[in-house]
């Protein structure tokens, strides 16, 4: 076959027979597999399902030790202080070497990883703010509203959203959106802010776009797709009966949207939203290509420049490996444990509000 | 269960302790008038004529795919959505058409509740769903809502089943609970007449008979209009019977008389069993 396959003299025909019998070959192995597998189907079945259930188990448990193993020695020298401190210094590369707790580290080397866990945060939470009313909204409007043929189209260009590389919407989002915004939305915002909490933090200068706010806006256009495609497939899920009883009752379509047809996809709804949210935490490019990267302080409003861990992370990991003690990369993998951690954090938490919030309403046992 | 015992209630007793005040009302509370429908090119329901009096049971009978859903629901007008919904003729309540232009859908719905074949409770706690449809109209104040929640479940007869768990899942409650929670929902926002479309098909014989009982509890302060296969039941609760055939009112009549005198031929033939 191989020999045939190189040789330039042979005939199509004896090709084609050759494959066709390589062909047959395959199929009966294949046959034989499948009866195997249907005679013992059980078992194989079970097998297979438990195997796959716990891939992902020992990677996640894997992925947690690696890092923590890697990370331990800055661990023990940035301390706890690496969550609150907001400086930056990688030390002097190419002088003295000094030794803390045994670590060998630059002289002057201090880690400080608060504005990245807080811009990481801020970031994510501002962009699941925007992209949460959007994704829902247009959940509703494409199950509810819409004419079939127009809904299936937009719910396509939903989907191909998802899959935009986030390269593509970071630079378009540094190149376009970042300016348009600063140039032509954020001063209007900035000027007609309340001053009253949290919402104070819309005033102020709005800088050139390359800020918090852009970088949520792009996470918000990176996760909306995740989570208005699940909506949409959750509400189209609702039986009816409990909906025109709404209806029966004299509930506006508003209000049967908020008080029973959310309501009945609200575990999902948040299962989706955790996973945009995590989508969010750990976006790398997009981040790093709109903010810029600055370290060492936090933002001071929402246009204020900023980073997030992943974007640190990325940026920072070529000019770590010129430490050659290697601590610069033990503190870069102390910074993705604690991505991880919150990541991890996010999960569970997100998890229990359900548990408990859903607990009396859900849809379960009798009469569904 | 021996049914001739079990008399209906005698309707149109007294008329006259149903005027409210010195301002006389229209003694039929609904009205169809000469209604037809259909939906897209098909025709559902042609010239339904039926007046339906203030404070009396009607029970709604015919075979399946008679119009009798389709008729029941026009009258709170949860047809108006289905695509291809036309209609000629007309409803009135209380002497208005449920097409007036200025008429109220929401209102209308306030008005006219509604109860399914099966049981629909709101994703939501026990006592939040007896008090949906109040917190959407805006009817009570929010420190009211507890007393509403327990007085209507009282009244459904729910009340000692679930006082302990009003916070629960209404999901976990049996099927004829269910209906009943649905029942109190619908009771909550206050309506004057309540439709019900075979709202005991899906129970056992106990729900079936505590739902009944209820019914004919809230005739005459309601006005009733009961969508049944069980003709035992139309007797038992109802005091006036109406026949659907293909679309079309065939009998209708105190249902005593619609029992036992079928006018038609064809109501002489389904209420002795022989089609349908
Ligand atoms: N949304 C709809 N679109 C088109 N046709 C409909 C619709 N709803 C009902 N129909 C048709 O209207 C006719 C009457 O249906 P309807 O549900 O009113 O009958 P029914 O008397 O309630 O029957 P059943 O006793 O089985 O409940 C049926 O032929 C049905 O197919
Ligand atoms: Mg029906």
């Amino acid at each position: 076959m191989t020999t045939a396959d190189r040789s330039p003299g042979v005939p199509p025909a004896t090709l084609v027979l050759a494959a066709q019998r390589a062909g047959r070959k395959l199929t009966t192995t294949a046959k034989r597999a499948v009866h195997f597998l249907l005679r013992h189907e059980d078992s194989a079945w079970v097998w297979a399902a438990r195997t796959a259930a716990v891939v992902p188990l020992v990677a996640l448990v894997l992925l947690i030790t690696v890092l923590a193993w890697k990370a331990w020695p800055a661990i023990e020298v940035n301390g706890l202080g690496f969550l609150t401190h907001s400086k930056w210094d990688t030390g002097n590369l190419y002088g003295a070497v000094t030794k803390t707790h045994g670590v060998s580290h630059p002289a002057g080397a201090s880690y400080g990883a608060w504005p990245l866990i807080a811009g990481t945060l801020e970031s994510s939470g501002i962009a699941l703010v925007i992209a949460l009313p959007v994704s829902i909204g247009a959940a509703f409007a494409m199950t509810e509203r819409m004419p079939r043929a127009v809904s299936r189209v937009i719910g396509f260009f939903v989907e191909l959203l998802a899959g935009v590389p986030s390269v593509i919407i970071g630079l378009w989002g540094a190149l376009t959106l970042g300016p348009l915004l600063a140039r032509d939305v954020y001063p209007i915002i900035a000027r007609h802010a309340p001053q009253v909490p949290v919402l104070r933090y819309l005033r102020g200068p709005t800088g050139v776009g390359e800020g918090l706010l852009t970088s949520s806006v792009v996470l918000a256009l990176m996760i909306v797709p995740i989570i208005a495609a699940t909506t949409r497939d959750l509400l189209k899920q609702v039986p009816d009966l409990p909906k025109e009883g709404a209806r029966a009752l004299g509930m506006t379509d508003w209000e049967v949207a908020r008080r029973v047809t959310l309501p009945w996809v609200k575990t999902g709804v948040v299962g989706a939203t955790v996973l945009g949210l995590g989508r969010a935490l750990g976006e790398t490019m997009a981040v790093a290509m709109v903010t810029g990267v600055v370290l060492g302080s936090t933002a001071r409003n929402v246009y204020g420049t900023m980073t997030t861990i992943a974007a640190t992370i990325v940026s920072q990991l070529d000019a770590s490996f010129t430490d050659a003690t290697g601590f610069a990369v033990r503190t870069l993998a102390e910074a993705a444990l604690v991505l991880a951690v919150i990541t991890l954090l996010v999960n569970v938490g997100a998890r229990l509000l359900v548990r408990r919030s859903a607990g009396t309403a859900l849809p379960v046992g009798r009469g569904i | 269960m021996d049914l001739d015992k079990i008399e209906a209630p005698h309707a149109g007793a007294s008329l006259a302790s149903l005027v409210d005040g010195d301002v006389p009302r229209p003694r039929n509370v609904l009205r169809s008038k000469d209604l037809s429908l259909r939906f897209a090119s098909k025709t559902i329901l042609t010239g339904i004529d039926l007046p339906i009096r203030r404070g009396s049971i009607t029970a709604l009978i015919g075979p399946t795919g008679s119009g009798k859903t389709t008729f029941l629901r026009t009258l709170n007008r949860m047809n108006d959505k289905v695509p291809g919904f036309a209609h000629t003729g007309d409803v009135l309540i209380d002497g208005e058409s449920l097409w007036a232009r200025h008429a109220d859908l929401l209102d209308l719905r306030r008005r006219v509740g509604m109860v399914f074949q099966r049981p629909n409770p709101f994703p939501m706690s026990i006592r939040d769903n007896v008090v949906a449809g109040v917190k959407a109209h805006r009817i009570a104040r929010r420190g009211q809502l507890d007393l509403i929640a327990e007085r209507r479940l009282q009244e459904v007869g729910l009340w000692d089943a679930v006082k302990d768990r009003l916070g629960d899942s209404p999901f976990r409650l049996s099927g004829g609970q269910q209906q009943l929670l649905c029942l109190a929902r619908a009771l909550a926002v206050g309506p004057d007449i309540l439709l019900l479309d075979e709202p005991t098909s899906s129970l056992d014989p106990m729900s079936t008979e505590a739902i009944e009982h209820l019914l004919s509890t809230l005739a005459p302060a309601l006005t009733l209009v009961v969508v049944t296969h069980n003709l035992a039941q139309a007797r038992r609760i109802s005091h006036e019977t109406v026949l659907f055939f293909d679309g079309t009112l065939v009998e209708h009549g105190p249902t005593a008389d619609l029992f036992a005198n079928p006018g038609d031929p064809r109501t002489q033939r389904y209420v002795s069993g022989r089609i349908g």
